[in-house]
Protein backbone atom coordinates (compact mmCIF):
# COMPACT_ATOMS: atom_id res chain seq x y z
CA UNK A 1 0.00 0.00 0.00
CA UNK A 2 1.24 3.46 -0.84
CA UNK A 3 0.69 6.19 1.70
CA UNK A 4 -0.22 9.02 1.61
CA UNK A 5 -3.02 7.85 -0.66
CA UNK A 6 -3.24 9.11 -4.21
CA UNK A 7 -6.77 10.45 -4.36
CA UNK A 8 -8.81 12.29 -6.93
CA UNK A 9 -9.47 15.95 -6.11
CA UNK A 10 -13.12 15.26 -5.29
CA UNK A 11 -12.32 12.43 -2.88
CA UNK A 12 -9.56 14.46 -1.24
CA UNK A 13 -11.93 17.39 -0.71
CA UNK A 14 -14.62 15.12 0.70
CA UNK A 15 -11.97 13.68 3.03
CA UNK A 16 -11.19 17.25 4.17
CA UNK A 17 -14.75 17.63 5.47
CA UNK A 18 -14.64 14.28 7.29
CA UNK A 19 -11.21 14.96 8.81
CA UNK A 20 -12.46 18.40 9.90
CA UNK A 21 -15.52 16.78 11.44
CA UNK A 22 -13.38 14.62 13.71
CA UNK A 23 -11.06 17.57 14.39
CA UNK A 24 -14.00 19.72 15.52
CA UNK A 25 -15.60 16.92 17.50
CA UNK A 26 -12.45 16.23 19.53
CA UNK A 27 -11.78 19.96 20.03
CA UNK A 28 -15.28 20.42 21.45
CA UNK A 29 -15.08 17.26 23.58
CA UNK A 30 -11.75 18.41 25.05
CA UNK A 31 -13.40 21.68 26.07
CA UNK A 32 -11.42 23.63 23.46
CA UNK A 33 -14.42 25.76 22.53
CA UNK A 34 -14.46 27.29 26.01
CA UNK A 35 -12.36 30.50 26.31
CA UNK A 36 -12.08 30.12 30.11
CA UNK A 37 -10.53 26.71 29.67
CA UNK A 38 -8.37 27.89 26.75
CA UNK A 39 -6.87 30.77 28.73
CA UNK A 40 -6.70 28.79 32.01
CA UNK A 41 -3.22 27.58 31.14
CA UNK A 42 -1.85 31.14 31.22
CA UNK A 43 -3.29 31.69 34.71
CA UNK A 44 -2.23 28.19 35.81
CA UNK A 45 -5.79 27.19 36.71
CA UNK A 46 -6.58 24.72 33.88
CA UNK A 47 -3.95 22.87 31.87
CA UNK A 48 -6.28 21.15 29.40
CA UNK A 49 -4.73 22.95 26.40
CA UNK A 50 -1.14 21.72 26.79
CA UNK A 51 -2.38 18.30 27.95
CA UNK A 52 -4.53 17.87 24.84
CA UNK A 53 -2.03 19.46 22.50
CA UNK A 54 0.94 17.39 23.59
CA UNK A 55 -1.12 14.18 23.73
CA UNK A 56 -2.14 14.81 20.12
CA UNK A 57 1.42 15.63 19.04
CA UNK A 58 2.80 12.48 20.73
CA UNK A 59 0.18 10.18 19.16
CA UNK A 60 0.60 11.64 15.67
CA UNK A 61 4.41 11.86 15.89
CA UNK A 62 4.68 8.24 17.07
CA UNK A 63 2.44 7.16 14.19
CA UNK A 64 4.52 9.11 11.67
CA UNK A 65 7.84 7.68 12.93
CA UNK A 66 6.44 4.15 12.95
CA UNK A 67 4.78 4.31 9.53
CA UNK A 68 7.79 5.94 7.87
CA UNK A 69 10.22 3.40 9.42
CA UNK A 70 8.01 0.56 8.19
CA UNK A 71 8.13 2.20 4.74
CA UNK A 72 4.35 2.32 4.72
CA UNK A 73 4.20 6.11 4.62
CA UNK A 74 6.37 8.00 2.15
CA UNK A 75 7.32 11.15 4.09
CA UNK A 76 8.73 12.75 0.94
CA UNK A 77 5.12 13.04 -0.26
CA UNK A 78 3.87 14.56 3.02
CA UNK A 79 3.81 18.36 3.15
CA UNK A 80 6.30 19.28 5.90
CA UNK A 81 5.76 22.67 7.55
CA UNK A 82 8.68 24.87 6.48
CA UNK A 83 10.68 26.87 8.99
CA UNK A 84 11.26 30.60 8.71
CA UNK A 85 12.80 31.06 12.12
CA UNK A 86 12.39 34.77 12.96
CA UNK A 87 8.97 35.43 11.44
CA UNK A 88 7.65 32.25 13.10
CA UNK A 89 9.15 33.19 16.45
CA UNK A 90 7.63 36.69 16.19
CA UNK A 91 4.38 35.31 14.77
CA UNK A 92 4.15 32.77 17.59
CA UNK A 93 4.72 35.44 20.23
CA UNK A 94 2.14 37.75 18.70
CA UNK A 95 -0.22 34.80 18.38
CA UNK A 96 0.11 34.12 22.12
CA UNK A 97 -1.07 37.66 22.82
CA UNK A 98 -4.03 37.33 20.43
CA UNK A 99 -4.94 33.98 21.99
CA UNK A 100 -4.87 35.43 25.51
CA UNK A 101 -6.86 38.55 24.60
CA UNK A 102 -9.54 36.84 22.48
CA UNK A 103 -9.60 33.58 24.44
CA UNK A 104 -9.43 31.56 21.23
CA UNK A 105 -7.26 30.53 18.33
CA UNK A 106 -8.61 30.08 14.77
CA UNK A 107 -9.63 26.39 15.11
CA UNK A 108 -10.95 26.74 18.65
CA UNK A 109 -12.92 29.88 17.71
CA UNK A 110 -14.75 27.72 15.17
CA UNK A 111 -15.37 25.11 17.89
CA UNK A 112 -16.50 27.83 20.30
CA UNK A 113 -18.92 29.31 17.79
CA UNK A 114 -20.31 25.85 16.99
CA UNK A 115 -21.05 25.36 20.69
CA UNK A 116 -23.14 28.55 20.68
CA UNK A 117 -20.59 31.22 21.62
CA UNK A 118 -21.33 34.41 19.73
CA UNK A 119 -18.17 36.06 21.08
CA UNK A 120 -16.26 33.39 19.12
CA UNK A 121 -18.02 34.59 15.96
CA UNK A 122 -16.72 38.10 16.71
CA UNK A 123 -13.24 36.61 17.03
CA UNK A 124 -13.68 34.78 13.71
CA UNK A 125 -14.51 38.10 12.03
CA UNK A 126 -11.45 39.60 13.76
CA UNK A 127 -9.20 36.79 12.50
CA UNK A 128 -10.45 37.29 8.96
CA UNK A 129 -9.79 41.03 9.25
CA UNK A 130 -6.33 40.35 10.67
CA UNK A 131 -5.35 38.22 7.70
CA UNK A 132 -6.50 41.04 5.40
CA UNK A 133 -4.46 43.52 7.42
CA UNK A 134 -1.42 41.32 6.85
CA UNK A 135 -2.17 41.13 3.12
CA UNK A 136 -2.42 44.93 2.90
CA UNK A 137 0.83 45.45 4.85
CA UNK A 138 2.61 42.61 3.04
CA UNK A 139 4.79 44.81 0.77
CA UNK A 140 6.34 46.37 3.89
CA UNK A 141 6.61 43.02 5.69
CA UNK A 142 7.87 40.87 2.83
CA UNK A 143 11.55 41.21 3.77
CA UNK A 144 10.95 40.01 7.31
CA UNK A 145 8.41 37.37 6.22
CA UNK A 146 10.99 35.71 3.98
CA UNK A 147 13.86 35.95 6.46
CA UNK A 148 15.75 32.98 7.93
CA UNK A 149 14.41 30.39 5.49
CA UNK A 150 15.41 26.98 6.85
CA UNK A 151 13.22 25.00 4.46
CA UNK A 152 11.59 21.83 5.81
CA UNK A 153 14.14 21.23 8.57
CA UNK A 154 13.10 18.90 11.39
CA UNK A 155 14.60 18.65 14.86
CA UNK A 156 16.14 15.19 14.22
CA UNK A 157 17.84 16.60 11.08
CA UNK A 158 19.00 19.72 12.87
CA UNK A 159 20.43 17.82 15.84
CA UNK A 160 21.57 14.87 13.70
CA UNK A 161 19.83 12.27 15.84
CA UNK A 162 17.42 9.45 15.01
CA UNK A 163 13.78 10.56 15.20
CA UNK A 164 13.13 8.00 17.98
CA UNK A 165 15.79 9.65 20.14
CA UNK A 166 14.06 12.98 19.72
CA UNK A 167 10.62 11.48 20.25
CA UNK A 168 11.83 9.89 23.50
CA UNK A 169 12.96 13.32 24.68
CA UNK A 170 9.51 14.70 23.83
CA UNK A 171 7.86 11.81 25.72
CA UNK A 172 9.99 12.44 28.82
CA UNK A 173 9.39 16.20 28.62
CA UNK A 174 5.62 15.78 28.14
CA UNK A 175 5.42 13.14 30.88
CA UNK A 176 7.17 15.42 33.35
CA UNK A 177 4.97 18.35 32.29
CA UNK A 178 1.78 16.27 32.69
CA UNK A 179 2.91 15.14 36.15
CA UNK A 180 3.57 18.71 37.30
CA UNK A 181 0.25 19.94 35.87
CA UNK A 182 -1.77 17.15 37.51
CA UNK A 183 -0.14 17.79 40.86
CA UNK A 184 -0.77 21.49 40.48
CA UNK A 185 -4.44 21.06 39.50
CA UNK A 186 -5.11 18.68 42.39
CA UNK A 187 -3.86 21.25 44.81
CA UNK A 188 -6.08 23.81 43.15
CA UNK A 189 -3.73 26.62 43.81
CA UNK A 190 -0.71 28.29 42.43
CA UNK A 191 2.57 26.93 43.83
CA UNK A 192 4.27 30.21 42.98
CA UNK A 193 1.82 32.03 45.25
CA UNK A 194 2.38 29.35 47.85
CA UNK A 195 6.10 29.82 47.68
CA UNK A 196 5.73 33.51 48.23
CA UNK A 197 3.87 32.72 51.46
CA UNK A 198 6.90 30.76 52.55
CA UNK A 199 5.13 27.37 52.60
CA UNK A 200 7.55 25.35 50.49
CA UNK A 201 6.64 21.68 50.40
CA UNK B 1 -16.45 12.01 31.84
CA UNK B 2 -15.44 14.69 34.29
CA UNK B 3 -18.04 16.76 36.09
CA UNK B 4 -17.37 19.73 33.80
CA UNK B 5 -18.98 17.78 30.96
CA UNK B 6 -15.86 17.47 28.83
CA UNK B 7 -13.71 14.44 28.14
CA UNK B 8 -10.30 14.00 29.68
CA UNK B 9 -7.93 16.20 27.64
CA UNK B 10 -5.62 13.18 27.24
CA UNK B 11 -8.44 11.17 25.64
CA UNK B 12 -9.60 14.05 23.44
CA UNK B 13 -5.94 14.71 22.59
CA UNK B 14 -5.38 11.10 21.55
CA UNK B 15 -8.45 11.36 19.29
CA UNK B 16 -7.10 14.60 17.85
CA UNK B 17 -3.69 12.96 17.30
CA UNK B 18 -5.28 10.05 15.41
CA UNK B 19 -7.24 12.56 13.31
CA UNK B 20 -4.01 14.39 12.50
CA UNK B 21 -2.28 11.10 11.62
CA UNK B 22 -5.22 10.13 9.40
CA UNK B 23 -4.90 13.48 7.66
CA UNK B 24 -1.21 12.81 6.87
CA UNK B 25 -2.08 9.34 5.53
CA UNK B 26 -5.17 10.29 3.56
CA UNK B 27 -4.39 13.78 2.30
CA UNK B 28 -0.59 13.96 2.63
CA UNK B 29 -0.90 17.07 4.80
CA UNK B 30 -1.74 17.94 8.38
CA UNK B 31 -4.57 20.00 9.82
CA UNK B 32 -5.10 23.71 9.30
CA UNK B 33 -7.44 26.51 10.27
CA UNK B 34 -6.19 30.06 9.65
CA UNK B 35 -5.96 29.51 5.88
CA UNK B 36 -9.74 29.13 5.73
CA UNK B 37 -10.19 32.58 7.31
CA UNK B 38 -7.81 34.10 4.75
CA UNK B 39 -9.71 32.43 1.90
CA UNK B 40 -13.08 33.71 3.16
CA UNK B 41 -11.76 37.22 3.87
CA UNK B 42 -9.97 37.36 0.51
CA UNK B 43 -13.07 36.23 -1.39
CA UNK B 44 -15.23 38.76 0.46
CA UNK B 45 -12.84 41.60 -0.25
CA UNK B 46 -12.53 40.51 -3.87
CA UNK B 47 -16.33 40.69 -4.20
CA UNK B 48 -16.46 44.20 -2.71
CA UNK B 49 -13.33 45.73 -4.20
CA UNK B 50 -11.92 43.53 -6.98
CA UNK B 51 -9.51 46.14 -8.41
CA UNK B 52 -7.92 46.86 -5.06
CA UNK B 53 -7.78 43.15 -4.14
CA UNK B 54 -5.96 42.40 -7.38
CA UNK B 55 -3.14 44.71 -6.23
CA UNK B 56 -2.54 42.63 -3.08
CA UNK B 57 0.09 40.16 -4.26
CA UNK B 58 0.01 38.15 -1.03
CA UNK B 59 -3.67 37.23 -1.43
CA UNK B 60 -3.37 35.77 -4.94
CA UNK B 61 -2.50 32.26 -3.69
CA UNK B 62 -5.70 32.23 -1.62
CA UNK B 63 -7.91 33.31 -4.50
CA UNK B 64 -6.71 30.86 -7.14
CA UNK B 65 -9.66 28.51 -6.75
CA UNK B 66 -13.17 28.58 -5.34
CA UNK B 67 -13.57 28.22 -1.58
CA UNK B 68 -15.38 24.93 -2.11
CA UNK B 69 -12.35 23.42 -3.77
CA UNK B 70 -10.01 24.68 -1.03
CA UNK B 71 -8.96 21.80 1.24
CA UNK B 72 -8.61 23.85 4.44
CA UNK B 73 -11.85 25.77 3.91
CA UNK B 74 -13.73 22.47 3.63
CA UNK B 75 -11.86 21.04 6.61
CA UNK B 76 -12.85 24.03 8.78
CA UNK B 77 -16.44 23.64 7.58
CA UNK B 78 -16.13 20.10 8.93
CA UNK B 79 -14.77 21.50 12.23
CA UNK B 80 -17.92 23.61 12.64
CA UNK B 81 -20.16 20.59 11.99
CA UNK B 82 -18.10 18.22 14.16
CA UNK B 83 -18.00 20.64 17.10
CA UNK B 84 -21.73 21.29 16.73
CA UNK B 85 -22.38 17.53 16.85
CA UNK B 86 -20.17 17.20 19.94
CA UNK B 87 -21.90 20.10 21.66
CA UNK B 88 -25.43 18.92 20.79
CA UNK B 89 -24.94 15.24 21.60
CA UNK B 90 -23.26 15.93 24.93
CA UNK B 91 -25.57 18.83 25.80
CA UNK B 92 -22.86 21.48 25.72
CA UNK B 93 -24.65 23.70 23.22
CA UNK B 94 -25.90 26.99 24.60
CA UNK B 95 -26.24 30.36 22.88
CA UNK B 96 -24.23 32.84 24.90
CA UNK B 97 -21.75 35.69 24.79
CA UNK B 98 -18.90 34.22 26.80
CA UNK B 99 -16.57 36.59 28.65
CA UNK B 100 -14.24 36.90 31.63
CA UNK B 101 -15.97 37.48 34.97
CA UNK B 102 -14.74 41.07 35.19
CA UNK B 103 -15.28 41.87 31.50
CA UNK B 104 -18.22 44.05 30.35
CA UNK B 105 -20.02 43.11 27.13
CA UNK B 106 -18.51 46.13 25.35
CA UNK B 107 -15.06 45.16 26.59
CA UNK B 108 -15.65 41.59 25.40
CA UNK B 109 -16.55 42.79 21.90
CA UNK B 110 -13.24 44.63 21.87
CA UNK B 111 -11.13 41.76 23.22
CA UNK B 112 -12.83 39.21 20.93
CA UNK B 113 -12.40 41.37 17.83
CA UNK B 114 -9.02 42.93 18.69
CA UNK B 115 -7.57 39.61 19.81
CA UNK B 116 -8.91 38.10 16.60
CA UNK B 117 -7.13 40.71 14.48
CA UNK B 118 -3.85 39.89 16.25
CA UNK B 119 -4.47 36.15 15.73
CA UNK B 120 -5.17 36.60 12.03
CA UNK B 121 -2.15 38.80 11.46
CA UNK B 122 0.14 36.54 13.53
CA UNK B 123 -1.00 33.38 11.73
CA UNK B 124 -0.13 34.85 8.38
CA UNK B 125 3.26 36.02 9.64
CA UNK B 126 3.99 32.56 11.10
CA UNK B 127 2.56 30.76 8.02
CA UNK B 128 -0.13 29.08 10.10
CA UNK B 129 -1.66 28.81 13.55
CA UNK B 130 -2.04 26.33 16.38
CA UNK B 131 -3.38 23.76 13.89
CA UNK B 132 -1.18 24.26 10.86
CA UNK B 133 2.12 25.05 12.54
CA UNK B 134 1.95 23.98 16.21
CA UNK B 135 0.07 20.66 15.93
CA UNK B 136 1.07 19.65 12.42
CA UNK B 137 4.66 20.91 12.62
CA UNK B 138 4.97 19.64 16.19
CA UNK B 139 3.95 16.12 15.15
CA UNK B 140 6.41 16.22 12.24
CA UNK B 141 9.09 17.23 14.75
CA UNK B 142 9.60 20.19 12.41
CA UNK B 143 11.56 23.10 13.88
CA UNK B 144 8.77 25.50 12.82
CA UNK B 145 6.19 23.79 15.04
CA UNK B 146 8.35 23.86 18.16
CA UNK B 147 9.52 27.45 17.65
CA UNK B 148 5.88 28.52 17.33
CA UNK B 149 4.67 26.52 20.37
CA UNK B 150 7.42 27.82 22.64
CA UNK B 151 6.97 31.44 21.49
CA UNK B 152 3.17 31.21 21.87
CA UNK B 153 3.18 29.82 25.41
CA UNK B 154 6.01 32.10 26.58
CA UNK B 155 4.17 35.15 25.26
CA UNK B 156 0.82 34.01 26.68
CA UNK B 157 2.29 33.55 30.15
CA UNK B 158 4.05 36.90 29.97
CA UNK B 159 0.97 38.85 28.89
CA UNK B 160 -1.24 36.99 31.37
CA UNK B 161 1.03 38.26 34.12
CA UNK B 162 0.52 41.78 32.76
CA UNK B 163 -3.25 41.39 32.22
CA UNK B 164 -4.12 39.47 35.37
CA UNK B 165 -7.77 40.44 35.43
CA UNK B 166 -8.56 39.63 31.82
CA UNK B 167 -9.74 36.05 32.39
CA UNK B 168 -8.89 35.06 35.96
Amino acid sequence: MSMPFVLSDTVNLAAAVVIGLFFGFFLERGGMGNPHRLTGVFYRTDFAVPKMMFSAILVAATGLCLLSDLKVLDMSRVWIIPTFFWPQLAGGALFGLGYLVSGYCPGTAAAGFASGRLDALVTMVGISSGTLLFSVLYPALEGFYKMSDMSTVTLPELLRVNHWVLLTVVYVFAGFMFYVMERHERRGRDPLAKKSLGAVS
Amino acid sequence: MKKNGFWSPYLAGAGLGLTLLASFIIAGQGLGASRAFTVVAGKAMNAVAPEYTATLSYLSKYLERSAFSDWTFLEVTGVLIGALIGALVFRGFKLRFDRGSSMSVGMRVMTAFGGGIILGFASRLARGCTSGVALTGGAQLALSGWVFVIAMFASGFLFAALFRRLWS
